[in-house]
């Protein structure tokens, strides 16, 4: 099964490559570029509370072994829609329903979970697997949802536009555009009245700005003060349009601006400097000061739904009449996963070797969870007519008694 | 035990509901949840509960009261969202999409213990067009996943509300002002109208008269006219729309033969149209019949809204020709 996950190189591995090949080995190159970095490295404290904002930052502070946790679920969120990808391209699995792919956008989504508590809310969009992932959600149960077994998240009942984990504080995926603002608006303010410290975190894209619900669960948030982030994770594209075209502000941001609320645009593709910037939001969101907008800056490797123009081994869709293929390699050439490989790496946080095992590792992982989910039951036919209300079936109408 | 304004009533049961859940939250508009009894007796929710649990005040945002409210209910709280009668759809998205569906689409993960109070016009003069309607009670119980109840009495209001701040699943409660002023003794303790439950009003042989809400208080008024009329007639309040009492309306008409459906809701797949159907379903060879509000908006003229709204001489007037 290893095979049909990620079968081929990522174009990064290419860039790593061209270094090894330069004469120097990449591993001594970075760590010396670690080392030169890191005696120079002597920065206030001010500067530090700035940093992130779209400027490198570095590991300094953080414990290793976050570092490597937040690494792996880069990796584990990588390779687990790479691995599906290559399920609905196998052609063998008879996939069918909804599949938006996060990938490249997945230091967005570690870098903000990272931030968090395990009991912190999250209320996720049509493209969360990522979400789900980096906050702790359970590939197996991920892998079954996307066959519509009755081992997966939602018992077959939602697919992966649906996906939920209400045990971890992922009031779902969603996939309306623009009801996350104001359930993790609602999600705020329940913590308020409980009392606890918990924060409440929405993701939409650069889409989700245009309706009002978006208007509603800021102005209400600031308006109450409620621990709220809303992580606008801009793409540039809403479905097959252009932003630009979309919205008549270039950074999404600004709007907080508007209902004095802090607002800032962060590097996307460095998941160390979303990590930043979302626990300056998540402090202040504990310490009572209100909702944060961030917008990260990032970038869909793949279609807005679906697989047209991607192949199997081959990292990112090309061809789409919408974009151009060297934009799409562009950002690929950003990709926030080798960034933080040469990262720790670099800082002797992890070796070369640990890295590939990890990758290796992680790729077995989800192996495992798609041949599970390849052998777990479908739903039975009438459990549909369950979940409705809590305690009653409904009718099954299509039958004449 | 005393005659309590239906405002009062519901407040009552919120109050109580409110003092055995300490986390139970209320979004609203603009008035306060305050309520005076005819004994003088206040109900000032703010300053009993305060924030955040009564927020100080409320902006004019539908979609944060039901989009919020679903949100804090989704963490387990349980949440109320009084939404005031002019806009009674403008959530109606969030409730179709999301707070219906979400306990299913997440396989049961999701709870939603979100009680939808929304206030409700009516049929009347003066206001034209979007301040006089009824009817959108049919168009949330077309939705799965949500149950809808419309009190037609004090009493039955509290009850009910009592219920629905119990229930596990969402729950909109339609409050037709036209109740408020209904005569009926309200206990001061706490009580429950089962939710699914109706209520015979009048037992009777020759026609089972079906109504809810503001149709209900003019069946009431019929009454006297209908025995006046030599009319035996079984009088019938529903109280929940969804899930429907289908039961108790079926063997009603089994024993009376003739149905009558009275709703100040449009004609065209309306309310009344469910229950004609469930009954012809249940009852082969029942005769029936609707008296509704004409698929017209309200228009603000006394003589005009007047005449399109079912009142107790058409009812007088419908009856007796069904029994012709």
């Amino acid at each position: 099964m290893l095979e049909e996950v990620g079968a081929g190189p990522m174009p990064e591995a290419g860039e790593a490559s061209a270094e090894k090949h330069a004469g120097v080995s990449r591993r001594s190159f970075l760590r010396g570029l670690g080392a030169a970095t890191a005696a120079t490295a002597v920065v206030s404290h001010v500067a530090v509370a700035r940093a992130g904002n779209g400027w490198s930052i570095g590991l300094d502070g953080i414990p290793p072994e976050k570092l490597k946790q937040m690494y792996t679920l880069m990796l584990k969120s990588r390779w687990w829609e790479e691995g599906m990808k290559e399920v609905f391209l196998g052609g063998k699995d008879n996939m069918y329903g909804a599949f938006h792919i996060s990938v490249g956008e997945e230091a967005s989504s570690v870098g903000v979970m990272a931030a968090l508590n395990e009991d912190d809310y999250i209320a996720s969009n049509h493209r969360g697997h990522s979400h789900l992932i980096a906050k702790g959600g359970d590939i197996d149960k991920m892998s079954a949802e996307l066959m519509f077994k009755e081992t997966g998240y939602n018992k077959g009942f939602g697919g992966s536009m649906h996906i939920t984990d209400a045990s971890r504080g992922i009031l779902g995926m969603n996939g309306i555009i623009g009801p996350q603002y104001l359930f993790a608006a609602g999600a705020a303010y329940s913590a308020k009245v409980r009392g606890t410290q918990q924060v409440a975190v929405a993701f939409g894209g650069d889409g989700s700005v245009n309706n009002g619900w978006y208007y509603s669960g800021l102005r209400n948030a600031a308006l109450y003060k409620l621990p709220v982030i809303a992580v606008v994770e801009n793409n540039g594209y809403q479905i097959s349009m252009p932003q630009q075209r979309t919205n008549s502000l270039i950074n999404l941001h600004d709007f907080g601006a508007g209902l004095e609320i802090p607002h800032e645009a962060v590097n996307g593709m460095d998941v160390m400097a979303v990590y930043t910037v979302a626990q300056r939001a998540v402090e202040r969101a504990r310490a009572g000061g209100g909702p944060t907008l961030i917008e990260t800056k990032t970038y869909r490797y793949y279609d807005h739904a679906g697989l047209a123009g991607a192949k199997p081994g081959v990292l990112g869709a090309f061809g789409l009449p919408y974009r151009s293929d060297s934009e799409v390699r562009a950002w690929i050439a950003e990709d926030p996963i080798p960034r933080m490989r040469r990262q720790l790496v670099a800082n002797s946080i992890i070796t070369e070797e640990e890295a590939d095992a990890t990758e290796a590792e992680v790729k077995q992982l989800v192996a495992a969870s798609i041949d599970a989910a390849r052998a777990a039951a479908h739903p039975k036919q009438d459990a549909a007519l369950g979940h409705v209300f809590a305690n009653a079936l409904v009718k099954p109408s299509q039958f004449i008694a | 035990m005393a005659v309590k304004p239906g405002g009062y009533a519901v407040l009552e049961a919120v109050q109580n509901e409110m003092r055995n859940d300490p986390h139970m939250t209320m979004l609203y508009e603009y008035q306060r949840p305050i309520a005076v009894s005819p004994m003088g007796q206040v109900i000032d929710l703010y300053k009993e509960f305060g924030e955040p649990r009564i927020p100080d005040w409320g902006p004019i945002d539908e979609e944060w009261f039901v989009g919020g409210a679903a949100g804090i209910a989704m963490t387990g709280v349980r949440a109320i969202a009084h939404v005031p009668s002019m806009c009674s759809l403008r959530c109606f998205e969030l409730v179709f999409n999301q707070v219906g569906k979400l306990r299913h689409m997440t396989g049961g993960q999701v709870g939603m213990p979100l009680v939808i109070w929304q206030d409700a016009a009516g049929r009347m003069p003066g206001m034209a067009g979007q301040h006089a309607d009824a009817g959108q009670e049919a168009l949330y119980a077309a939705i799965p996943g949500i149950k809808v109840v419309v009190p037609s009495n004090p009493y039955d209001a509290k009850g009910l509300m009592t219920a629905a701040l119990r229930d596990a699943d969402p729950v909109i409660f339609f409050h037709y002002s036209a109740i408020d002023t209904v005569q009926t003794d309200v206990p001061d303790e706490s009580y429950e109208v089962k939710i699914g439950e109706a209520a015979i009003r009048q037992e009777g042989s020759d026609i089972t008269i079906v109504g809810f809400g503001p149709a209900a208080i003019e069946i009431s008024r019929a009454a006297p006219m209908l025995k006046d009329a030599g009319i035996s007639a079984e009088i019938i309040d529903p109280r929940t729309l969804k899930p429907l009492p289908v039961d108790a309306l079926v063997a009603s008409v089994k024993k009376t033969g003739r149905l009558l459906v009275v709703d100040h809701g449009h004609e065209t797949l309306g309310t009344a149209a469910e229950i004609i159907a469930s009954v012809a379903i249940g009852v082969p060879g029942a005769k029936v019949a609707r008296s509704t509000f004409p698929d017209a908006p309200p228009p603000g003229a006394k003589e005009m809204i007047t005449w399109m709204t079912p009142d107790a001489d058409k009812i007088v007037q419908a009856a007796k020709v069904m029994m012709g």
